[in-house]
């Protein structure tokens, strides 16, 4: 072997090490997570150090579920996810295909103004959203806050959206248009179908900011039946975690399971749809 | 028919432009109305319209803790940014290296802080990895025979708690960005630079860095905004409700949401509020031109 030969190996050793190091770190906190969610009652407290759960249970999952209102909660955070999914990409859809496809008045003006608004901190607005749900009689419901997560994805679904109906070439819409189809056919039977891999793509990502979100929920969701998640697991680790700290990694894991998951099949397509609108906040 | 053509985007954009209306327009407005009235707990229903002093207040007066916060908040960007940008830039520069094998398997495993819901990785840190009793760090520091550390009592440590969590949280996505970009730069360069005896540094300050900088301007000035706006980490780790954990650490975001929900003090709140959304405008617009000239070049 040469002197070169002999220097790459390890350099590539070193860089293996520095690696494997790296991703260690990295994951401690969730394998930290998964190591309690399986340990008996006794694991958090106990000052050891081991990466194997000491005796094994499914016991924190299993009380999580039955004693705690979980599947509740999920199936609140399903459904808020679902219908601000339907509301934001119904909305969003046709104003993207206008934007695309139109060249009309204020085009360009009004789509860097929705840039500049989306810069608004959503925090920020709470206090006058949160009089505005209270004058609509609208606190405390799925549909208020519905709303209010729909209306902050929507400039995003939008420019994400009309980024990609721009990468799709007319001619067949032209063609269509020629033998007699309407606006709406055109978009429902040929843009939608072409544009579909970035409907999805937006579709889901507003899916994982719903299911992401805590702070809208927990302040606006005050009625203990209608928490989410996010309401859950606050509540979990806020009241004595003495007790419930095992049983809060278990439902953390739970949580993050589903948004694992999606995030390892669109991964490739979020990094182009996050930076194709240039500055978002 | 013709007119009828020419309002077809507006009727498309309609719905949208209401729910954008009530959501995004509307509670800026109104901010921005309150921001000129007294209202606080004790004016709630009658409130007056009182001018600028709200502004004034924040901006002048050092006691309302305003332009402390701006101070935090500027350093908390520039620090995280800094490191971020250099910490990914080698780590993606390793993955790249030629004949590193495995190098999908690290990619996958280190995308995992960033899949993970933000708030679930917050609150597993705050009780996981900061707590003084269940806390990793203070069982390590226990084993190896130091005495146990509140990380998030007092100012300075919760500041770099908050900084370390950030760092784990943001790091993936800008590795990615990097590392996409790194993969977008023809060979042949390096290859022409070996030949003229190049070594590692002078290989990544001629080619790499001047390079990169283009692609990845869009990815790193987008970070800035969200670390600026930052909100979560600090909030869940040392403030939330009724569980302060004794630290005093305020940025802009943080300060504007205690003043309206913890001392209703939502004429201050509102003036802090829209001077936030004024520098964030006034930096975007400043950042987008920057950006669309070194393009042009």
């Amino acid at each position: 072997m040469s002197k070169r030969k002999v220097k790459n190996r390890l350099q590539l050793g070193a860089l293996h090490i520095f690696y494997i190091l790296l991703c260690f770190l990295s994951l401690v906190p969730i394998l930290y997570a998964l190591q309690l969610s399986f340990s008996g009652s006794g694991g958090a407290l106990s000052s050891g150090l081991s990466i194997l759960p000491q005796d094994f249970t499914l016991d924190n999952y299993r009380r999580i579920i039955t004693e705690k209102p979980f599947l509740r909660w999920f199936s609140n955070s399903a459904v808020l996810a679902a219908l601000t999914m339907v509301i934001a990409i119904g909305f969003a859809v046709v104003a993207a295909y206008a934007f695309s496809r139109y060249r009309f008045r204020g085009r360009t003006g009004i789509l860097k103004v929705l840039l500049l608004l989306n810069a608004f901190p959503q925090i920020l607005s709470m206090f006058a959203l949160f009089r505005l749900l209270k004058e609509m009689h609208m606190l405390d419901t799925k549909l208020g806050l519905v709303i209010i997560y729909a209306g902050s994805m929507c400039i995003f679904s939008i420019w994400n959206m009309k980024g990609y109906f721009d990468t799709i070439p007319t001619e067949i819409e032209e063609a269509s248009k020629i033998d007699g189809a309407s606006d709406f056919q055109l978009l429902w039977k040929i843009v939608m179908p072409l544009a579909l891999p970035a409907i999805i793509v937006t579709a889901v990502m507003v899916l994982i900011f719903v299911w992401n979100e805590y702070l809208f929920s927990t302040t606006f969701l005050l009625n203990e039946n209608s928490y989410t998640l996010a309401g859950g697991l606050y509540q979990l680790q806020s009241n004595d975690y003495s007790r419930s700290w095992s049983m809060f990694a278990a439902a953390a894991i739970l949580v993050s399971l589903p948004v694992l998951v999606i995030f390892f099949c669109i991964q490739k397509y979020m990094v182009s749809g996050l930076t194709a609108g240039g500055v978002k906040g | 028919m013709k007119q009828r053509r020419k309002l077809t985007p507006y009727l498309y954009s309609t719905p949208a432009f209401i729910l954008i209306a009530l959501v995004i327009v509307f509670p800026i407005l109104y901010t921005a109305y309150i921001s000129l009235t007294n209202m606080n707990l004790f004016h709630w229903a009658d409130y007056e319209i009182i001018g600028l002093e709200n502004y004034v207040r924040a901006l002048t007066k050092v006691d309302s803790g305003f332009l402390s916060a701006l101070l935090v908040t500027l350093l908390w960007t520039v620090l995280n940014m800094v490191i971020q940008v250099v910490a990914a830039y080698f780590i993606a520069l390793g993955l790249n290296r030629e004949g590193l094998k495995g190098r999908r398997i690290y990619k996958t495993l280190l995308m995992f802080p960033w899949a993970m819901p933000a708030y679930v990785s917050i609150l597993l840190w705050r009780v996981g990895i900061y707590n003084t009793e269940f806390g990793l760090l203070n069982k390590i520091l226990v084993e190896i025979g130091l005495s146990k550390v509140n990380f998030l009592s007092t100012n300075v440590p919760a500041f770099l708690s908050c900084m370390v969590l950030n760092l784990w949280m943001a790091l993936p996505f800008m590795i990615m960005m990097i590392d996409g970009a790194l993969q977008s730069i023809d060979r042949s360069y390096y290859e022409s630079a070996e030949l003229d005896g190049a070594g590692f540094w002078v290989k990544n300050i001629h080619i790499t860095i001047p390079a990169l900088k283009g692609i990845i301007a869009p990815s790193v000035i987008m970070t800035t905004f969200t670390t600026f706006k930052q909100f979560d980490i600090v909030y869940l780790l040392t403030m939330q409700k009724g569980a302060y954990s004794g630290a005093t650490l305020q940025t802009v975001i943080t300060y504007a949401h205690q003043n309206a929900f913890v001392s209703n003090n939502y004429g201050l709140s509102s003036a802090v509020s829209i001077i936030i959304f004024f520098l964030i405008m006034v930096f975007s617009v400043f950042t987008n031109r920057g950006v669309k000239e070194e393009s042009n070049e």
